[in-house]
C-alpha cells in the first residue's frame, strides 16, 4: 500500500511533459481535422485512431528518453551531431511552419471567442498578454501545473461525446475493424489524422521540457509511463470529437471546415450545452496551442544556436529565448487581427513544411537515440528499433502523401 | 612555413589533399589540436578517403591554403589512422559545441574555427561565434556579405579569444570560458584592448574597425604603443581622426606622438581645430615629464562667482572633461590662485563667493618634472589630481591620479595566455 502511494506521489512529480505534449497535440488544427472527419464521414476513419496513437506513442517514447539521458534538447544533438547545415535549414522550415501553426491557433482563439460572443479584438490581445505574461513572468513549475489544469478541460470533449448519444455497440465496431475506401477526401483525410496528430515541434518541446524538468534516468520508467498516458488520453480525446461529430453532424450532411463552425452547427442540434462546451474546449485548446508551438521554436533556436534558453529564465538570463516566444506570439497575434489577411494560405503553407520537415525529423531523432556515444545503455533494442523504423517510414510516407495532397487538392 | 597568414577550418575541411605527383589522395576530415606555446596548435592532419582514415603529421604538410592542401608524402608512405577519445579532434570536439561562460551559462555554439600561421605551425587563436560563421559554414558567406552590401550594411566579425578559453580536452559535453557572459556580450573596452593585442594585426583591425566610435576611442587608449599606432594606420585617417577627437587630449597626443610625422599630420588635419590645438600643445612635452602625462582639458572659474553660479557652469562644462576632481579658481591673468574639490563645492553655501571657500595652499608641477616626482607627490599628500603651472604660475594643464598608476604599474599584456 505504502509502496504503491510512493510510485503514485514519484509519478506525480514526473508526469507533466509527456501529458503536455500529447494534449496540447489536440490544437485549433487537429480538432480542426477530427470534427472535419466526423461529420463528412461519419464513423468510418475512426479505426486509423489506434495506429496513430501506437506510432505516437513510439516517437514520443524515443525523445522523452533522449531527454532523460543526455538532458539535452531535440536540437542540442542534432547541432552538435550532424552540424550546422542541418540544424539551420531544418529551423528556418520549422520556423516557418511553426509561425503557422501560431496563428491557425491565434484563428481558432478568436473564433471560439467570436461564438461565446467576445469580439476578438479585445480577446486576441488578452489572451496574446495573458501567455505572454505566464511564460515571461512565470516558472517552468507555474507554467506545467497550468497547463496539466487546463488540459483537464478537454474532458469536455468526452462529456459531449456521451451527450450526443452513439450508438455504442457500432461505434466499438468502426474502432477496431478497418474499414478502407477507395476515395479522394476519404484518403486524404486519414492521411490528415497523421499528419496533425505527428508533427516536428512536439519532438522539440517534449524533449526541451524534459531537459528543463530535469528528470533522472532512475525515473525513466515513470516519463515512459506519462507519454503512454498522455498519447491515449490525446486520443481519447480525439475519438470522442470524431463521435461526437459523427452523430450530431454527420446524418445531417453538415460539412463543416473548420472547427469553430462545428460548434456552430451543434446549437441547434445538441443543444446550447454541446456547442458550449466544443466552443470552451476549442479557445482552450487554441490558446495552449498558442503558449507550446511558440515556446517549442524559442526551446529549439537557441538550442540550435547555443543560447541560454527555458521557462525558469528571466528576460535578461536569456534575452533570445524570451525575444522569440515574445515576437511569434505578437507577430501571430498581429496577424490575425488584421482584415483580409491570407491566414488560410498561411496554414496550409505551414502544413506542408510541416509534413516536408518531419521525415527529416524522424530519421534523426532514431539515428540519435541509437548512437552509443549519446545514449550509452539506453539505445533502442533491436526489436524496438524494427518497431520504430516502420513507424517512422509509414509516418513518413504518409506525410508525403499528406503535402502532396495538400499541393494538389482534389476538388 | 605550410600556413601563411589566417584562415578558417571550415575553409579547409572536404578539400582535397594532394601528393607530390598531384594525386588526390584524399580530402581532410579533421585536425589533431595538441597544446602549445602561447595558444593550441594543430599536429596533424586527418584524411578521408573513402571509408579509409589516415593521418598527415604536420612537418609532413607542404601547403595549407583555402585554395590548395598538399603533402610531402606519397600515397604509400600515409599511416592509417582510428577514430579514438584521446586525440583532441577540431571538427569533432570542438565545432558546434556548446559554449558556456564561468557561471555555467550558455552563451553560444561554436561556429568556426580561426587558425593562424606562427612560427611554423598552425595555431588556433579564436572560435568564431558570430554569424559569418554560420554563413561560412553553410557557403554562402561570401553571397550574404554581397547582399547586405547593397543595404549599405555589413556582418560583424564575432570572435571569442582562445585566451578565454578553459583547456579542451576530447568528450568534452562543452567548451567553458574563463569570463562572465556580461564581458563577452559587453566587453569593457580594457579587454577588448586585451583581445586586440592578442590576436593578429588584421583580425585586431578587423575588430578594432567594428567598434563605434566612443568604445574604439576608450580600447585604444588601453593599448600598448606599437599597438596602437599599427590599429590607427590600418584605419582611413578620418575615421582616426574621430577616434582621436573622441580620446582625452592627453591620451590622443601619446598616441599621434608614437606615429609617422606625416599620418600624425595628416590626422591632426581632420580634427577640428579646437582640440588639434590642444593636442599639438602637449605635444611639445616630454613624454616622461608631468607636460607629457597631463590633461591640458580642466575647469577653471574666476574667484568673484558664488558656489551656485559654479555649479550650474559646472554641470554644463563637466560633459567634455573627464575626470574631475577639482575646480582651479583662476584670476584675470589665468594665474591658478586656488583649488576647490567637488565635495567642498557642494557642500558650500550656494551664495558664498569661491574665493571664500577656495584652498589657497596650493601643491603644483612645472611642466618639465620627472613623472616619478609627480607619483610621488600625488601619493605623500594623498591627492587624486595635481595642477600642472608653468613658470608665470598660469595653470596649463592637470595629472590625475588614474595616470599616474598607468607609470607606475605599466600595464604589459603580458597577463599569462591560457593553454589548451
Amino acid at each position: 500500500m505504502s509502496a504503491f502511494w510512493k510510485k503514485a506521489m514519484l509519478f506525480l512529480t514526473v508526469m507533466g511533459p509527456g501529458i503536455i505534449t500529447a494534449n496540447i497535440d489536440n490544437d485549433a488544427s487537429g480538432i480542426t481535422t477530427y470534427s472535419v472527419v466526423g461529420a463528412r464521414h461519419g464513423l468510418s476513419l475512426l479505426w486509423t485512431l489506434i495506429p496513430t496513437t501506437i506510432a505516437l506513442i513510439v516517437v514520443q517514447e524515443m525523445v522523452a528518453r533522449m531527454g532523460v539521458v543526455t538532458g539535452k534538447g531535440l536540437a542540442d544533438l542534432i547541432r552538435e551531431e550532424f552540424g550546422v547545415k542541418a540544424a539551420f535549414y531544418m529551423l528556418l522550415g520549422l520556423f516557418i511552419a511553426n509561425f503557422g501553426n501560431t496563428v491557425a491557433n491565434f484563428a481558432g482563439w478568436a473564433a471560439s471567442m467570436q461564438i461565446l460572443g467576445f469580439s476578438k479584438y479585445v480577446m486576441v490581445p488578452i489572451g496574446a498578454i495573458a501567455i505572454w505574461i505566464l511564460v515571461v513572468k512565470g516558472s517552468y513549475r507555474i507554467l506545467e501545473n497550468v497547463l496539466l489544469v487546463a488540459c483537464l478541460i478537454f474532458v469536455g470533449y468526452i462529456i459531449s461525446g456521451f451527450m450526443a448519444k452513439p450508438d455504442w455497440a457500432e461505434v466499438g465496431k468502426r474502432l477496431i475493424i478497418p474499414d478502407i475506401q477507395w476515395d479522394a477526401e476519404y484518403l486524404i483525410l486519414s492521411v490528415g489524422i497523421i499528419g496533425t496528430t505527428i508533427t516536428p515541434w512536439m519532438q522539440f518541446y517534449m524533449q526541451s521540457s524534459i531537459a528543463e524538468k530535469g528528470i533522472k534516468k532512475e525515473d525513466y520508467r515513470l516519463t515512459r509511463l506519462d507519454v503512454i498516458v498522455g498519447c491515449s488520453i490525446t486520443d481519447i480525446v480525439s475519438f470522442f470529437i470524431i463521435v461526437t461529430c459523427a452523430t450530431l453532424l454527420y446524418p445531417h450532411g453538415i460539412r463543416v471546415e473548420e472547427a469553430a463552425e462545428a460548434a456552430v452547427a451543434l446549437q441547434p442540434l445538441a443543444g446550447g450545452h454541446a456547442a458550449l462546451i466544443f466552443s470552451i474546449a476549442l479557445a482552450n485548446a487554441s490558446i495552449l496551442g498558442a503558449i507550446i508551438v511558440p515556446l517549442a521554436t524559442a526551446y529549439y533556436i537557441c538550442e540550435a544556436m547555443g543560447w541560454e534558453a527555458g521557462v525558469n529564465k528571466s528576460f535578461r538570463e536569456a534575452p533570445q529565448f524570451m525575444g522569440i516566444y515574445t515576437f511569434i506570439i505578437g507577430l501571430a497575434a498581429a496577424v490575425v487581427l488584421i482584415p483580409g489577411a491570407p491566414l488560410v494560405d498561411l496554414m496550409v503553407l505551414s502544413a506542408i513544411v510541416n509534413g516536408l520537415m518531419l521525415p527529416f525529423v524522424l530519421v534523426f531523432m532514431i539515428k540519435l537515440v541509437n548512437n552509443k556515444k549519446i545514449m550509452g545503455e539506453y539505445t533502442n533494442s533491436r526489436t524496438y528499433n524494427y518497431i520504430s523504423w516502420i513507424t517512422v517510414i509509414a509516418v513518413a510516407v504518409l506525410t508525403v502523401l499528406f503535402v502532396f495532397a495538400t499541393v494538389f487538392p482534389i476538388a | 612555413m605550410p600556413l601563411f597568414g589566417e584562415l578558417f577550418l571550415s575553409e579547409v575541411l572536404k578539400k582535397p589533399v594532394f601528393d607530390p605527383k598531384g594525386e588526390i589522395i584524399g580530402r581532410v576530415r579533421d585536425a589533431i589540436v595538441v597544446k602549445g606555446d602561447p595558444l593550441p596548435k594543430i599536429a596533424a592532419i586527418v584524411l578521408q578517403h573513402r571509408k579509409q582514415l589516415s593521418l598527415i603529421g604536420w612537418e609532413q604538410v607542404n601547403l595549407f591554403s583555402k585554395r590548395v592542401i598538399s603533402t610531402f608524402l606519397n600515397e604509400g608512405e600515409i599511416p592509417s589512422y582510428e577514430l579514438n577519445d584521446t586525440d583532441l579532434l577540431a571538427a569533432r570536439d570542438i565545432l558546434d559545441k556548446q559554449i558556456v561562460d564561468v557561471n555555467g551559462v550558455k552563451i553560444v555554439r561554436a561556429n568556426d574555427i580561426k587558425l593562424e600561421g606562427y612560427e611554423g605551425d598552425a595555431v588556433l587563436v579564436a572560435i568564431d561565434v558570430g554569424m559569418r560563421g554560420i554563413l561560412r559554414r553553410l557557403g554562402i558567406e561570401r553571397g550574404s556579405e554581397g547582399l547586405l552590401k547593397t543595404f549599405n550594411s555589413d556582418i560583424p566579425y564575432n570572435l571569442i579569444s582562445w585566451t578565454y578559453m578553459q583547456p579542451l580536452s576530447p568528450q568534452l559535453g562543452s567548451i567553458t570560458l574563463t569570463v562572465s557572459r556580461q564581458m563577452v556580450s559587453d566587453l569593457h573596452p580594457a579587454d577588448l584592448a586585451d583581445i586586440i593585442s592578442q590576436v593578429s594585426q588584421k583580425e585586431g583591425a578587423a575588430l578594432f574597425e567594428n567598434l563605434d566610435i566612443e568604445t574604439a576611442a576608450e580600447a585604444l587608449s588601453e593599448l600598448e604603443p606599437d599597438k596602437q599606432a599599427e590599429m590607427i594606420e590600418s584605419i582611413e585617417p578620418e575615421k582616426a581622426a574621430d577616434i582621436i577627437e573622441e580620446m582625452n587630449p592627453d591620451d590622443a597626443a601619446d598616441v599621434l606622438s608614437d606615429l609617422p610625422t606625416e599620418v600624425a599630420k595628416e590626422i591632426l588635419e581632420h580634427i577640428e581645430k579646437e582640440d588639434a590645438e590642444d593636442i599639438q600643445e602637449l605635444l611639445h612635452h616630454e613624454e616622461d615629464t608631468a607636460g607629457g602625462l597631463m590633461n591640458n582639458l580642466f575647469l577653471a572659474y574666476p574667484p568673484d562667482i558664488t558656489v551656485r553660479e559654479a555649479i550650474e557652469r559646472f554641470r554644463k562644462d563637466a560633459e567634455e572633461v573627464d575626470p574631475v576632481y577639482y575646480l582651479f579658481v583662476v584670476d584675470a591673468l589665468e594665474k591658478l590662485v586656488g583649488v576647490l574639490s567637488l565635495r567642498e563645492l557642494i557642500l558650500a553655501d550656494s551664495d558664498a563667493l569661491l574665493a571664500d571657500i577656495m584652498e589657497t595652499k596650493l601643491r603644483t608641477v612645472a611642466p618639465e618634472t620627472d613623472e616619478m616626482v609627480v607619483a610621488e607627490l600625488i601619493s605623500k599628500y594623498d591627492l587624486v589630481a595635481i595642477p600642472v603651472v608653468d613658470n608665470e604660475g598660469v595653470c596649463v594643464g592637470v595629472i590625475t591620479v588614474d595616470d599616474i598608476i598607468d607609470v607606475i604599474m605599466p600595464r604589459e599584456g603580458k597577463r599569462k595566455r591560457r593553454k589548451v
